[in-house]
């Protein structure tokens, strides 16, 4: 048994239990890598070994928020994709995507800057899975209307919707994960990652202009077919479109002011998922439920159960003190070492598994750092924020690195390749890696700048 | 009344490699029983003579439909020379990436109401009729189930078998 304080000091003493949580973490974390078996399945058959193996009692699974699921991220997520099924079909989506198309005049490439930076905009205000689902197959239907390659307007969606969700505290799993972890509310997203995402798009619109600017072509008469479009017909039903925008309003103004009215983001997205479905009227509740993305959510669930293992058994503390060793308590070095280290994990493994390994490994690494402080003290640190700040721009941008980086670009390759447009590990690599390392470039400066030389 | 009484004996069958154009034709000229009169659709084949799918006027017309287009409502935004411009990049596709996999058959010693049970449950309009062997040995198709049991309550049925 470790003790808190002893930690850094005490040779580690490693027992069966530490030994078998540790295969359980490993050999799920390596299967879900292979993809050789559902990542869903994985996670939640691993998760019933750690309570079956008695790692974890059930209790602790389900009840303990350092141990085990954390329902501040289910819900939000749940709640979330609730507001979203019962606003899909008033027909706003494709209202959205068909006036984006609209602004991009039918020229290929305005078409791709617009949709990109739409793509950004509900991607930080929407989650990345449902921004995606919403953006690609519009991306793919103009892509097909002006007869040009859509793999390039597929790939620059996928990049996009991650660099977008890196901006708020609900756009990316992984940025929930860490508000949900670190006790940050919406403003600090706001206030700490979003000038940053804004300045990363403007370099992403010129990244893409370099890479297909010249590239795209199309006739002048396929513009015709853009431009004929009216968009006004896509809105199938008005009423429900006011109900829900004025519920996104409220959910959105609750979302600003949670940290100062004491509420949990869960809290609030939970009142509009409930606000919403009373304003509804004649939907099929088993269908609007059904919708939710319960693969993901199971996927949450079970991870954080495995993780709630490791630390349990003291490996994720281990994992902590090497940290610690590793840079020399050197914080600024420690923060670059997160950015640059999760970028490429989570463009390697999926950066939802990531998150959910490295929250708690950031919490220890502080519990040795200020033994005597805990809570807020402690989760808020002066010099413990930038490597919050660090985790969630090298966990989101990296992301981009490959195609199984995001589960945005695992979604995308998915309907791709469903209509018969193939893309490749390799060529989304060849687009991705590159973005990932200038965005990461540009990230790492912004937070050496802003935390470590100007201290605002 | 079975299966094997009201069944067309299986005249023509697709490959898997066929292209959707090869597959079209044969659709077209069809016999049913014994008049060339086209059929909705016919049971594929592999090289052993196995049924391994069906690819019947739905999988055609989902061949031509893009599947981003049953993600959105895009409908309204479509243009005019869309499905014939699908239709033919379809044509080039092979058989077995558009047909059915998953096949309802009836035995041919299957009861009529069986039959009709299957057909819907499942919603199909046609059933390959299989021998003790598993092997296709003719076609069992709605229009006709429909024709007896119509005659029936006419009473018209006896003596027509």
């Amino acid at each position: 048994m470790i003790h808190e304080s002893t930690a850094v000091l005490q040779p580690f003493v490693a027992d069966t239990s530490f030994w078998v949580a540790t295969a359980i973490f490993v050999i799920a974390y390596g299967v879900i890598i292979s993809e050789k078996l559902h990542k869903t399945v994985i996670a939640v058959f691993a998760a019933s070994l750690m309570l079956v193996l008695k790692i974890l009692e059930q209790h602790e699974a389900f009840h303990i928020e350092e141990l085990g699921v954390d329902w501040n991220v289910i819900f939000l997520l749940i709640s979330m994709m609730i507001i979203i099924n019962l606003m899909k079909p008033t027909g706003i989506f494709e209202y959205i995507a068909i006036k984006s198309a609209k602004w991009g005049k039918g020229e290929p490439f305005r078409i791709m800057v617009v949709f990109s930076i739409v793509t950004a905009v509900l991607s930080a205000l929407l989650d990345n899975i449902t921004t995606v689902l919403l953006i690609v197959p519009v991306t793919i239907f103009i892509a097909d209307a002006l007869e040009v390659d859509p793999i390039p307007y597929l790939i620059s969606c996928a990049l996009a919707s991650n660099i977008g969700g890196t901006a708020t505290l609900i756009g990316d799993p992984p940025n929930i994960m860490i508000a949900s972890k670190a006790h940050l509310n919406f403003m600090d997203f706001i206030y700490n990652l979003t000038p940053v995402v804004v300045v990363l798009m403007i370099v992403y619109i010129l990244v893409i202009k370099l890479i297909w600017g010249k590239k795209l072509k199309t006739k002048e008469e396929l513009k015709k077919r853009i431009m004929q479009m009216d968009e006004r017909e896509a809105i199938k039903d008005p009423v429900m479109l006011k109900k829900s925008l004025v519920v996104l309003a409220v959910v959105f103004a609750g979302f600003v002011f949670h940290g100062a009215l004491n509420f949990q983001p869960a809290t609030i997205a939970l009142f509009g998922a409930g606000l919403l479905l009373l304003l509804s009227k004649n939907h099929d509740l088993r269908y609007i439920l059904a919708e939710i993305e319960w693969p993901t959510i199971f996927f949450f669930i079970g991870l954080f159960i495995i993780v709630g293992g490791v630390v349990k058994v003291g490996m994720i503390k281990w994992m902590s003190v090497q940290v610690i060793n590793l840079t020399q308590g050197n914080l600024f070095a420690t923060s670059m070492v997160v950015m640059w280290f999760s970028a490429f994990a989570s463009a390697i493994i999926d950066n939802i598994p990531y998150v959910a390994t490295m929250t708690p490994l950031i919490i220890n690494m502080a519990e040795q750092m200020w033994p005597n402080l805990s809570g807020a003290q402690l989760l808020h640190h002066p010099d413990l924020m930038p490597l919050w700040w660090s985790l969630a721009l090298g966990a989101c941008l990296g992301g981009n690195g490959t195609a199984i980086g995001a589960s945005a670009n695992v979604i995308i390759v998915g309907i791709s390749e469903k209509a018969g447009n193939r893309i490749t590990f390799l060529k989304f690599m060849a687009y991705g890696m590159p973005v990932m390392i200038i965005t990461v470039i540009v990230a790492t400066l912004y937070v050496w700048l802003r935390y470590y030389v100007l201290g605002i | 009344m079975k299966a094997n009484d009201l069944m067309i004996p299986l005249h023509e069958y697709l490959k898997p490699d066929d292209t959707l154009r090869e597959a079209v034709k044969l659709l077209r000229i069809a016999k049913r029983g014994e008049e060339a009169v086209g059929v909705k659709g016919l049971p594929v084949l592999d090289e052993k003579e196995k049924l391994i799918g069906m690819l019947s006027m739905g999988d055609i017309l989902k061949s031509v439909y893009p599947s981003y287009m049953s993600l959105m409502n895009l409908g309204d935004f479509t243009w005019d020379g869309m499905a014939e411009e699908f239709a033919k990049k379809a044509a080039e596709k092979k058989v077995k990436d558009v047909m059915t996999r998953k096949v309802i058959t009836v035995r041919d010693n299957a009861s009529l109401m069986e039959c009709i049970d299957h057909m819907l449950k499942n919603n199909v309009k046609r059933v390959p009729v299989l021998n003790k062997e598993n092997r296709v040995v003719g076609m069992l198709y709605e229009r006709d189930i429909f024709n007896f049991i119509t005659k029936e309550m006419l009473d018209e049925a006896e003596g027509s078998r």
